[in-house]
Parts: structure tokens; C-alpha cells; sequence
């Protein structure tokens, strides 16, 4: 099958809030053990509704692995919840 | 051929390409490139639900098993299918589309036609393939880098589908009476949306086995001794560019289906996953402002082959209990080592007051119950409040990719 870990990992995020088609973008996160990983590109956000409660989930990569962000609207948290790379 | 319709066409159909696969290469950047299958769950004994084209190019097909598939593609990875990331995608492109018109029509979650006959005067002034472009150009920028999709362009719904299956990934075509042959010649009878084998069967039958001599033959020919009814005239307009798929379809039934994901499964444990599809199909229902009083429920069994039973009852009915009661009587004559399971609710009705009957107070009081539910779960989310006996199956039977009906996304 393929390489995914999942997760449920608080993390701390830099997040550009601009203009455009992409008005939030993830820029560095640093997971728990202390290592901080730059994101090189914004695969993809896509809210998801669990009822009137939103998700944000973005999906994006350091160029090295890809990870899925995901960031309560409601209680302003960010959440690493997959990791996954090498696939084979 | 001056029986052609020779309009300007304004027809442009949309066809995200390899959907599923590409958006999930969008989203994780490391799989492109890659050769990926969309799987509904991830095993071994799983079917492929979408391949990107670098696993299609390796003999990777839809439906393929990928136990099977990775004998063709070793490389093959396994993606599990992430529906909210395609109903996502789906909004995006329906809100590029409507923007060039009113008439829009979404076929299923991954394509749709805008009919720009209803377009204001400052885009009908355009010209068409400009705007393709121009979508495709937008579909990167406000969606992502690594999407495509194949646009169809024709003076008719058929046609432009025709058109858009050409050239992939990333085409675009324009099929009017000056190429109609020439494109014809490059395809089998099947390859037309519609002309299933069944079909082939039919025109074959008369010494018809190319798109070319369909085209050619005459309108008595196709009514009355191929297809036997009017459909045969339809036929013979649609080829030559006439407009006869422009219908909205109401919605006639209501239903879902689940694989079992263990075939070791009780008759209790299974009677759990038949609960959930009830209480997703009434919940379904009732979005649509519908009641039902037919109930259909299938089964697959390993050995026994395909089984069904329904009812109709005298009076309309719309909560969940209700459909599972029905149901599970008629799921206890099922047989036994069943692989896939299903049920459908049709004779769709309004939903409007129950007409008066002895059992009124219980009726009102049944709605009142099942109305508050559905609000709970709308602002809470899906299955806040549900049967206890659905508890362990919701684990199992999730909401999987809506193929075809585009009304619950």
C-alpha cells in the first residue's frame, strides 16, 4: 500500500493570511519534538463540515515528505494529523 | 450533410480528468508523477475507483482489482478515496462554470456542461475556445497547479461529451459538421456515450459497426428496426448535433450499497450495517423534501448469487425506524454469506401532511421526532443522534464517493 502515518499532533504554525484564490498559507511548522519544517508548497485546502463546526485541512509539502495540517476555525488550533513519504 | 445542425456551438462540456487521482496528486505533491489507485478501502481485495494516468498508461484500469492491478504497475500505490477533497473540487468548478452562465448541469462529481445559450450578451460575444482556456487556466490557479480537464465543445450535449472524451488528458476539442467524420473515424460504436454492447448488438444487427455508418443511417431504419421506438429518432438527431438530452431528471429513488468489510460477519452484525444505510438513506430522502412508500433491499451472497425483496406500503413513510422495520423484515429471507448489501427507497412523494388517519397523533408525533433528529445532526454533524444499534457500524460504513447523482454533494 503506501507510507501514511497518522497522527494527532498539536503543532505551532506560521500562516500567511493574504488575498487571492489562497488567502491562508501555512509557511513553517514545528512539530512537538522541536523540529521545524518549512512548507514548500500548498497542495491543497479544503474545509471539512462536521455539522456548523469547519476544519480547514491543508495538505502540503516540504519537498521531502507531504503533510496534512488541519486548523480548527472554531478553537484556533492547528493539528498535524498525516505524514507520509516515500512512497512505495 | 446540411441536416447538421449548423448553429454556433455553445455547448461545453467539462471533464475533470482522472479525477480522484489527480486531485489527490494536487493535494500531496510528492505523488505526482506517480502511478496511484483511488481505493475505497485500503486492502489488498479492493477495487481500483480512479488510476492517475501514469498507472493507466501501465494497463491500470477502473474497477480493477489492485491485487491484480499490482501485477501490472509493482509501483502501484494504494490511495484511499477522500470524498470531502473531491466535493471540494467539485464546488470550485461548478462556481467557475456558472460564472459564464445560468445553465449549468453537472452530470456527476466530476463533469458538467455549461450551455451558453442562456449566457449574458458580453460572453456570447466571446469566443468559445477562449473561454475553455480560460477555465483551464483557472481551474490551476484557484484550485492547484497539477489539474486538468478535457473540455467538449458542439451544438449539442452528446456531442460536446464526444468531443471532451478526446484528445486526454487536457484537451480540447471543437466538433461541428466540418470534422464530425473525421473524428467518427477514430472511434469504435462503444466509444459513443450511450452505445453499450447491448446497443451494439442492435445496430450490428442491421450492418452497422462503425460511428460512421450510424451516422449514415437513415432516421426509418434506426426507429423502426433497430431501436423499435422513438429513441431510434433521437439517435438520428443526436449525431447530427440536435439537442434531444436537454431534460432534468427528478429524483426517482433514494438508495446505498455497502461491501461488507469482513465476510465472517453475523447475521446481528450485519443487520448493524443494513441499520446505517437506512439511516443514511432516510436522512438523504428527507434533504430532498421526500417521503417514500417503497423499499427495496438486495443482498449479494458468495453462494448464492444476487437477491432482493420489496414492499410498497398503503402509506407513505419517511423516518429512519420505519425504514429499517421494513427493512429488516424483508432482509430475514436473505441468504446466507453475503458479500455486499444494499437498499433503495422509490415511490417518492412531497413531503407534506400526512392525510388524516386513526393513526394521525402517532404520525405527527413520529415526524416531530425524526425532524428534530435531522436538525440536531445538521448543526452537530452526521450521526450525532442515531439508533444504538448503529454504534459499531459507523467505523465501517462510511459515506464512500457518490458516483452519478450530484444532489447530496
Amino acid at each position: 500500500m503506501n507510507d501514511e502515518t497518522f497522527l494527532n499532533e498539536r503543532v505551532e504554525v506560521i500562516a500567511v493570511f493574504g488575498m487571492g484564490h489562497h488567502p491562508c498559507r501555512p509557511v513553517k511548522f514545528r512539530r512537538a519534538s522541536g523540529r521545524e519544517i518549512e512548507v514548500r508548497e500548498l497542495g491543497l485546502r479544503h474545509p471539512v463540515f462536521n455539522g456548523r463546526r469547519t476544519v480547514h485541512m491543508f495538505d502540503v509539502t516540504d519537498g521531502g515528505a507531504d503533510y496534512r495540517l488541519e486548523f480548527d476555525s472554531e478553537g484556533l488550533t492547528w493539528r498535524l494529523t498525516m505524514e507520509a513519504d516515500h512512497y512505495e | 450533410m446540411s441536416e447538421f445542425n449548423l448553429e454556433r456551438p455553445l455547448i461545453m462540456h467539462i471533464d475533470l480528468n482522472s479525477c480522484f487521482a489527480t486531485v489527490e496528486q494536487q493535494a500531496r505533491p510528492m505523488l505526482r508523477g506517480k502511478p496511484i489507485g483511488i481505493v475505497n478501502r485500503a486492502t489488498e481485495h479492493t477495487a481500483i475507483v480512479t488510476a492517475s494516468y501514469e498507472a493507466k498508461a501501465m494497463g491500470v484500469k477502473v474497477g480493477m482489482k489492485f491485487r491484480e492491478a499490482k501485477v501490472l504497475c509493482p509501483g502501484l500505490i494504494a490511495i484511499e478515496s477522500d470524498p470531502p477533497k473531491y466535493r471540494y473540487v467539485y464546488h470550485k468548478l461548478l462556481d467557475i462554470m456558472r460564472e459564464y452562465s445560468a445553465h449549468v448541469t453537472m452530470k456527476s462529481i466530476d463533469e458538467g456542461i455549461i450551455d451558453f445559450h442562456y449566457a449574458t450578451p458580453d460572453v456570447l460575444t466571446r469566443d468559445m475556445v477562449e473561454i475553455a482556456h480560460e477555465i483551464k487556466r483557472r481551474l490551476k490557479e484557484e484550485i492547484g497547479v497539477w489539474m486538468r480537464c478535457n473540455i467538449g465543445i458542439s451544438t449539442n450535449r452528446f456531442l460536446a461529451k464526444t468531443a471532451a472524451g478526446l484528445n486526454k488528458p487536457d484537451g480540447l476539442t471543437v466538433l461541428t459538421s466540418h470534422n464530425l467524420r473525421e473524428v467518427f473515424c477514430t472511434l469504435e460504436l462503444t466509444d459513443l456515450t450511450g452505445i453499450a454492447h447491448r446497443n451494439e448488438r442492435r445496430l450490428n444487427s442491421v450492418g452497422i459497426y462503425t460511428p460512421l455508418e450510424f451516422l449514415a443511417a437513415d432516421v426509418v431504419t434506426l426507429q423502426k428496426i433497430v431501436f423499435k421506438s422513438v429513441i431510434g429518432r433521437w439517435w438520428h438527431d443526436r449525431l447530427r448535433g440536435r439537442e434531444v438530452d436537454d431534460v432534468s431528471s427528478d429524483v426517482k429513488r433514494v438508495g446505498r450499497q455497502y461491501v461488507l468489510e469482513r465476510f465472517d460477519l453475523s447475521y446481528d452484525e450485519i443487520l448493524g450495517r443494513l441499520h446505517h444505510l437506512c439511516e443514511s438513506v432516510g436522512s438523504r430522502m428527507r434533504s430532498q423534501q421526500k417521503s417514500a412508500r417503497g423499499i427495496y433491499v438486495y443482498g449479494k451472497s458468495r453462494r448464492y448469487g444476487y437477491w432482493h425483496s420489496s414492499t410498497l406500503a398503503s402509506l407513505p413513510f419517511y423516518s429512519d425506524a420505519t425504514i429499517y422495520a421494513l427493512a429488516r423484515r424483508l432482509f430475514e429471507k436473505a441468504p446466507d454469506e453475503l458479500k455486499e448489501i444494499g437498499i433503495h427507497v422509490y415511490e417518492l412523494e412531497p413531503l407534506h401532511d400526512e392525510q388524516i388517519s386513526l393513526f394521525y397523533d402517532e404520525m405527527v408525533r413520529e415526524r416531530s421526532v425524526t425532524e428534530a433528529i435531522d436538525q440536531i445532526n445538521r448543526r452537530y454533524g452526521d450521526h450525532t443522534i442515531h439508533s444504538a444499534h448503529t454504534l459499531e457500524s459507523g467505523v465501517y460504513v462510511r459515506q464512500k464517493i457518490p458516483f452519478g447523482s450530484t444532489r447530496y454533494l
